[in-house]
Formats: C-alpha cells, structure tokens, sequence
C-alpha cells in the first residue's frame, strides 16, 4: 500500500463499517424496535467500532516509507524548536558542500575528462628528445615523425599538428581588417586519428594532403555560427587567412574541442601565452620533406597518435626509440650530432600532456577541498553530540520508558538526514553561485574553463558528499545514546551538570582537529598569497606602467621579403611616434613576459673555443629599452645606424659570463654565421617570465631580420582605450590588411601571466575564508551548547561570589586548550604541506615567521571572537534565574 | 477458515458472513465485528480475498463492500480444511477411541 492511499483506505474502513451498522440497525428495526433503540441496539451488538478500527489498521502493514516520514516530520519539529543549532549545521554543511562541489566541477571538467573524442585514453602525444636540448621533451621534427609514421608498428596513426593564429577575413570583402583565429594546420590523417566526424560537410582525409588541393578547411563549430550563423550554405564558401584562399569543406559537431596553444605546447618550457585563441580552423599541411633538415626543425610541431588497442605507450616508446637509432644509422655524418642516442622520444598519454602543469595545481585544491569537508563534518559532529548532550536526559527518558535504542538512533539519524538534505541543497545552490563567480571573475588559465558547467557527476558527487557528512555526523552522537546508561543520565541530571567528563574530551579534540585542518589550510593560503605578492612586487627590470603593447603578425606571402616586412615596421614605428602625447614608441621580436624563444649561441670571435650557454635573441628597434625603461649599464642604447653596422646590445649576466670583468664594449661575436659588434649593455630583466630568474638577452636592430610577428609598444599617458584605438589606427593607416592580434597594456600583460598563481591564491583564500567561518561557527556553537548546559553550575558559582571576569575565563579557559593544541599542530602539519608545494612558491620559505605570525594571529581573533559571544551570554547569566530553571 | 467457506457461495460484504456464520451454526459461532474487520483486512493483505464496492443485489441504490474469494484463497481453503480434518481426526480418535475390530462382533 502506498502512503498516498492511505487516507482513501481510512475513508474506506470508515465506510465499511458504517453500512454494516445500517444493516444491523435496519434488522432490529424490522424486529420491531423503534428506530433510535435500534441503533442503539446495533451498536451494543457491533461492540467497540474504534476499538475494531484500530485492530483493522494494526492489519494494515506500515511502509518503511511512512516510518521514514514519519521520523523526518518528529526531527523537523525538533529542528524547528532550535533554529540556531539548524541554522549552523546547515550553514555548515552548504559552505562545506558548495565549496567542494564547484572545485570538484573544475577538476572533473579539466582533470578527469579533458578529452571528448572516442576512445581517448589510446591519444598519445609523442616527443623528440634530442641531445642538444638536454633530452628535454620538445615537439617533434616533421621528418622523424614521417619516418615514425611509415615505420612503426605499434599506431594506428600518427599525425603532425600545431597550434598558430591567423588572420581570417570571408573571402570578397577586402575592406574587412582580419580577425585573429586559432588555427591547426596538421597532416591530413588529423580526423582519422582523433576519429572525429563532421557535423556538416566532411573533415579532410588522406587525398586532400596532397599539393595544390590542400586549401581546404574544417570549421569549428562556433566559428561556423559567428562566421556562417549557422548556414549549411558555409560549405563550399570561400574564406582567407592571412593570405591564403581556403574552402570550407566540413563544420566540427559543437561538443568537439581541439586543445588550444597553452593546452598542448611543443616546448615545454614555453610560458603560457595569456589569450591564446580556441582553434577555429583546421587545414591539411603538405610538407616537401626533401627540402626539410633531419635535425634542428623541433619544437614548432606537435606529434599526435592513435595506440593500437593493448598497446602501452611505453612500448610504443621504445618503437619510436627504435626507429630513431636506425634513423640516424641511416643519416649521413653530415647530418649534425650522429653519436648513439643522440635523439630519444618519448610517448606520453594526451590526456597527461594536455593537461599538464596544472595538475598538480589542481591536486592540490583537491586536497584543500577534502580539509574543508572535513572541518565541516568535524563541525556538524561536534554540533551534533552538543546536541545529543543537551538532549541526553530526553532520551534516557524515553529509553527508561521503553523505547527501542535503535528506535532513538534512528531518530538522530533522521536529524542529521533532515539536515544534511537542505544543507546539501543549499550547497548546490552555492556551487552553482560559487561557479559563476569563478567563470566571471577569475582571469583563469586553466584549459577549458569555459565549459566548465556543474554536471551530474559533480552533483552527485555533493551529493554523496552530504549523506558522508550525514552519516559521520550522524554516528558518533546516535552511537553515543545507545551507550548511555538510562539511571546515569537521568541521576547526572539531578546533579544538574551536564556532560561527563569522556563526552567534553571527545569535543575538545574535535576542535582541536578543525583548528588544526583550519590554521593548516590557512597557512599554506598565507604562503601562496605572500608568494603572489613577490612575484607581483619584485624588480623586474622594466617598467610596466603605461605602456601598451601591440602584436602584429604579418602574413607570410605578402610579407615574404625582408624588404617589405622592414618597410612595414619603418613606417608603423614612424606612424606610432606620431600619435599625440607618446613619449616613446618601439618593437620587439617577442611578447615579454611569454617566456623564451629564437635560442641561438654566441661566440666571441677572439675567443673561439668558449663555450658559453645558449641565449635570447630579440630584434628590437631603437626606442625600444626607452619604452620599456630598461637601464643601460655601460656602452649605448641600438641606433639606427645599429641596422648597418651590426651592432648588438647584451644583457648584464650574458655580458659577465662571456666576457668576466673584461668592458665587452666594442667586442665582436659571431651570431649563426654573421659578425656583430656589442655597443652597449643593459641590466638584467625578467621580460620572458616573472617566475624565472632573468634570461641571458642578445638584442638586435630589427632590420637585420625582420621578424614575421612584431609587438610595438608605445609609452604615454592617455587612457588606455583611446592609446589602443590609435595605435591599430597608426597600423592599419600603412597596411589595413594585417592582423592585429591583440592590444593590451602591459600590465594587464603581467598580471596574465601570473594567472594561474593569481587563481590558486583567489581559490586558496575563499577556501581559507570558508574554514576561517567554519571553525568560528564550531567554538560558538560548542561554547554555547557548554554555557546551556552548564546553566546551573555557573549560577552556582555566581551565587557563591564568582565575579563575571572569572565567568569570562572558565567559559574561554574550555576553548582555549584545544584550540592552541590544534593551532600548533597545525602550523607544523602546514610547515610539512608546504614543503610539497613548494615548487608552486616564489621567493617564499616555507618557514616564513611572518606569514605564521599572521595566520596564527588572525586565527586567535577569530577564535576570540567566536567564544566571547557565549562567554558573555555566560557572565550576564542572572544567578537566581538559572537555579531556578530546571 | 470459517469465512474462507462462506465465501465459497459466492461474494458477500462483512455484515452478510457475520450473519451467515451466526445462522448456520444455529447462533453458537457469534463472530465479533471486533475480530471480522481485522480478520477480512488480513486475509486481504494475504491475497485470499479481494475486496469491490458494489451495489446491492436486492437494492440497487445501496453500495457494500464485498468480499470474494480468489483462487489463492481457494487452495487455502482446501489446506484449512485438510488440517482442520486431521485436527478434529485426532481429536476425535483421542476423546472416542475407536474399539478393536474383533470387540465389535461380541
């Protein structure tokens, strides 16, 4: 029977027994009775009908279900009655629920399932390691990946990507400036092996990597609804990058997500480039091998491949290395470094290598979470059995009465169930909350952030959560009731104390171990955020404020000579110190603060045989150190002259290392064949990462290669909207068909590059905030539960002249032991925890005296501030009022 | 068991097997209302009876629950009524033994 229809069965047994009264009241009728004794008769004959109702319903069984409503109906009520203790428990529980349930979608969205193409655990990526770069993981050369592609056995495919941005305009609409999209140029087996279907049209195949009919492209499918609004006509369409005609062949179903530049770098030790565009196009690439080197040429691509099933990467590895040794047994000696092993590889799962550095970042925030849920299950506890003590005498009652232990354990159960259940509710509206303001406001660099949204697995997750918390919550209280011994209870009533001895230890350590998860937490949280605060405030040996960077990226046919791209940079420098209000304009080869790249070695030319470390080469114009504000040490700043005469200017801790204490004023190096004169030296600078110590630089005039990508900076004052409206103006006033791919200001440039930090240290403080909140929560809430139950003793004590200080004290002095206890173990815990993370720090010791000094300072405050609330309660307690109370 | 076999005549509502249990036993069963509800609720919840509201056979206007047997039920019966047999066998062998063959002739 189900509950519903239980009341249709009352009505029912109601009626039954009504018709069969009639029926005997119509038969003493018909005997002759008058109608009132009649009835009166029929019910003498039927005997007790409410009696007979209730052993009819004794028939009827009762569902687990209607015990179960039954329960939760009794603990709302009780919950109803102490709406301070519902209110922490479920503040609690949301805090704890919500935190963890957003962390965990992010995890679970970047971690566990980055990858949505069939069968993705066979992806592997595999890299070249050659000699020269330390056997250093980088992209392989196109070449070797060739030779892996005919050789080995152990793929179903290989092919050859990577990640570029392009300017893209619809093909017939010159006026259009370019808009910059990620682009992946690849072989044309890219969709055989991630077996990606089209959505519209087709994806190209093996026959389009073939010269002059590889201008086609496949659409993703945002890009097709921006570019297309969604029109199946898209296909067949022309469109251009850079300048390249292209035809739409095929449009990528909307789930499909293809890892960006910062996801999948070739070089590993490449910075993260803030912005990177989300790949939009994809089009075959048609390599002429014969005219490609077997050496040198890596880092730009990235290998990809399809495992055959049972497969492991590691003997696919060991193929590859394979095939590399008979490689360079096959190479002429010519052919660079051919001692054995000069070249290894290594094959790697995709979904490791797309997911990277940010793992153990996100590990760690895994870890966070599991310390918050567990102060608030330690909170929900110790609420919990405060409860249970001050109901101790309620149920020893009901045991002395005959209640059934289970029946009282049950019923605390049912509590923690009520409580869990709109606390965890309440936790999923905060997740949902807590995500929003993730994706809104934190400039993250975390792959594929953008889709993460709270998923089913993530609610069930906070939801598996919520009944853990229920039941660990729920236990130890309903396990202590079924150890109590009814006549003690009830005798430890009448001795009107409350709380033996065992029951008050069991609290303290609970609060010991939420202060300790507490201070640990925050801490590691005090650790990051002063670690942030170095990276953000250190010397980075070039001035940030107000300057504006623009990148340029000049297409490769039109700009194919020297000559053009030199007039190009000519005349938008010039156009670029035309603008109102600039003090200096310049150019640079390379964005700063986007780690290393053009690596070369230098030589001095008197000096042949020293080797010295590989450096940094950028080109850069005059004007260039006076925008960025570097300091010159000794010599001079690049000239224009500088372009003939081949001057170059190095960095300080380049110039020692090559020259000692020697002035390298006026010395001549050979750079890749060609002879330079140095000029002048600069001091050192962060410019390709805050987070390493400064690169050894090499700076050239740019005319003496004119770089494809150019970034001008401009410094001025003007506002930072009008400064970049001028500048694409001064660009596209000489070329209105160049792709300007972002202007930025250099700081936001430093404050991206720091994004990652900047986001676990947000995360780490929200956290920290939260276990702050919680643990406050738990002293009040023990405390008050203390001072409630220990009413009468406190009257006493108050009758016999105990003056409200001393009140003040006994109410502190029970929180004071275990919070300190937990505040030392703690910060040792933390000290521990920081040493593996310390990798993550920057300029930070894990022992910093003042971050512990803070956090413990910070943390006594908040603790003071919890316990004094119920301390007062205490002191202001009327002592005749209390005795009296029962 | 004894409601069981009522029903064997054919569906009657509560009032009516009282009645007939009460006549045919000459008055000496009186079945109590206080033990024929409980009695038919779990028989029901035992799957013997199934319970329909439906008009009266004489009067149509008038509507009582009534009671039927289902084959379950049936079987039950047949059980009952094995057990029972055996029941007051046994009974009956122990107050009137039954005398040896050969004592009968003399």
């Amino acid at each position: 029977m189900r509950w519903w229809r239980r009341r249709n069965r009352e009505q029912d047994l109601e009626r039954e027994l009504r018709s069969d009264l009639e029926l005997e009241a119509e038969e003493f009728r018909e005997r002759g009775l008058p109608p009132e004794e009649a009835e009166r008769a029929a019910r003498r004959a039927f005997g007790n009908v409410v009696l007979t109702k209730e052993e009819v319903r004794g028939m009827w069984r009762w569902s687990h279900w209607q015990i179960l409503m039954r329960d939760l109906r009794y603990a709302t009520r009780t919950l109803r009655k102490s709406p301070g203790y519902a209110a922490t428990a479920i503040l609690t529980l949301a805090l704890g629920i919500g935190a963890s349930t957003a962390v965990f979608t992010v995890v679970d969205s970047v971690i566990l399932k980055p990858l949505t193409y069939r069968d993705s655990g066979s992806l592997v990526v595999a890299w070249q390691r050659p000699r020269f770069l330390g056997f250093e993981p980088t992209g392989a050369n196109v070449r070797h990946v060739d030779a892996w592609r005919k050789r080995a056995t152990g793929f179903s495919g290989i092919t050859i990507m990577r990640n570029m941005s392009m300017g893209l305009t619809a093909d017939g609409n010159s006026s259009e400036h370019p808009r910059l999209v990620g682009v992946v140029p690849s072989f044309a087996n890219l969709f055989e092996v991630l077996q990606v279907r089209a959505l519209l049209g087709r994806t190209f195949v093996e026959a389009d990597g073939v010269k002059g009919r590889e201008n086609v492209a496949v659409l993703s499918y945002p890009l097709w609804q921006s570019l297309f609004h969604g029109d199946a006509k898209a296909i067949g369409q022309k469109i251009r990058l850079d300048d390249s005609p292209f035809e739409v062949i095929g449009v990528l179903p909307a789930n499909f997500h293809f890892p960006n530049a910062n996801a999948l770098r070739p070089s590993r030790s490449k910075q993260p480039v803030s912005g990177a565009p989300e790949p939009a196009v994809f089009f075959p690439v048609v390599f002429d091998l014969s005219q490609m080197e077997w050496n040198g040429g890596v880092g730009n691509w990235v290998a990809m491949g399809r495992l055959k099933p049972a497969v492991k990467p590691r003997q696919a590895e060991a193929q590859l290395n394979a095939i590399e040794e008979q490689i360079r047994q096959e190479l002429p000696a010519s052919q660079g470094d051919n001692r054995p092993g000069s070249t290894l590889t290594s094959v790697q799962p995709m979904r490791e290598a797309v997911v990277g550095d940010s793992r153990t970042g996100l590990v760690f925030l895994m870890g966070a979470v599991a310390g918050l849920m567990l102060i608030a299950c330690l909170n929900l506890a110790n609420a919990q059995l405060g409860r249970a003590l001050s109901r101790e005498r309620e149920s020893a009652v009901r045991a002395a009465l005959g209640a059934a232990k289970w029946r009282l354990v049950w019923n605390s159960l049912a509590e923690t169930s009520m409580l869990s259940l709109i606390g965890g509710a309440a936790g999923i509206l905060f997740a949902y909350v807590g995500l929003d303001l993730f994706r809104r406001y934190s400039p993250v660099d975390l792959p594929r952030l953008a889709e993460v949204r709270i998923n089913v697995t993530a609610l069930l997750f906070s939801l598996i959560v919520a009944v853990l918390a229920s039941v660990i919550s729920g236990l130890l209280p309903a396990l202590r009731m079924i150890s109590t011994d009814p006549q003690a209870a009830l005798q430890n009533s009448n001795h009107r104390t409350a709380g033996s001895r065992q029951s008050n230890w069991v609290r303290s350590w609970l609060i010991g171990l939420q202060v300790f998860g507490c201070t640990a937490l925050l801490l590691v949280t005090g650790l990051f955020s002063k670690s942030l605060l170095h990276l953000l405030r250190q010397d980075k040996g070039f001035q940030t404020g107000q300057l504006m960077v623009a990148e340029v990226k000049l297409a490769p046919r039109t700009y194919s000579t020297p000559e053009s791209r030199a007039a190009f940079e000519d005349a938008v420098i010039a156009n670029l110190r035309e603008i109102p209000g600039v003090q200096s304009a310049g150019l640079v080869s390379g964005m700063p603060l986007e780690g290393e790249s053009w690596i070369e070695s230098v030589q001095r030319l008197d000096r042949p045989n020293l080797e010295t470390p590989l450096i940094n080469f950028r080109w850069v114009s005059p004007g260039y150190f006076e925008a960025t504000g570097q300091r010159l040490v000794a010599g001079r700043f690049l000239e224009e002259r500088d372009g003939v005469v081949k001057g170059v200017v190095l960095s300080e801790s380049e110039a020692r290392s090559v020259w000692g204490s020697e002035s390298p004023i006026g010395g001549r190096v050979r750079i890749e064949g060609r002879t330079f004169t140095v000029v002048g030296v600069v001091a050192d600078s962060r410019n390709t990462s805050l987070k390493t110590p400064p690169a050894r630089m090499a700076y050239v005039h740019y005319q003496d290669r004119p770089p494809y990508s150019n970034y001008f900076l401009v410094r001025s004052n003007a506002s930072p909207g009008a400064l970049a409206a001028s500048m694409r103006q001064a660009i596209w006033k000489y070329a209105p068909n160049v792709t300007i791919a972002r202007v930025k200001m250099l700081d936001d440039q430093v404050a991206d590059s720091l994004s990652t930090e900047r986001f676990q240290t947000m995360v780490l403080i929200s956290f920290g905030a939260a276990a702050l909140l919680l643990a406050m929560l738990g002293i009040y809430g023990v405390l008050s539960y203390s001072v409630v139950t220990r009413k009468q003793e406190i009257g006493v004590r108050m009758a016999l002249g105990a003056s409200r200080g001393s009140v003040y004290g006994l109410t502190l002095a029970e929180a004071g032991a275990p919070v300190f206890a937990g505040l030392l173990t703690g910060l040792g815990a933390s000290l521990l925890a920081g040493r593996v993370v310390q990798k993550l720090l920057y300029g930070v010791q894990v022992m910093d005296l003042p971050v512990i000094l803070a956090v413990s300072g910070l943390f006594l405050c908040a603790a003071c501030v919890a316990a004094m609330l119920p301390a007062r309660r205490a002191a202001s307690l009327d002592p005749m009022d209390a005795l009296r109370s029962d | 068991m004894l409601v069981l076999r009522t029903l064997l005549f054919g569906p009657a509502h509560g009032h009516q097997i009282a009645k007939h249990i009460q006549r045919t036993t000459d008055d000496l069963l009186q079945i109590e209302h206080g033990s024929l509800y409980p009695a038919l609720h779990r028989l029901e919840r035992k799957g013997w009876l199934t319970a329909k509201w439906e008009p009266a056979v004489k009067d149509q206007k008038r509507e009582f629950k009534y009671y039927r047997l289902t084959p379950a039920g049936k079987k039950q019966l047949a059980v009952e009524e094995s057990k029972w047999k055996r029941m007051t066998g046994a009974i009956a062998q122990v107050m009137w033994p039954a005398p040896p063959d050969g004592q009968e002739e003399t």
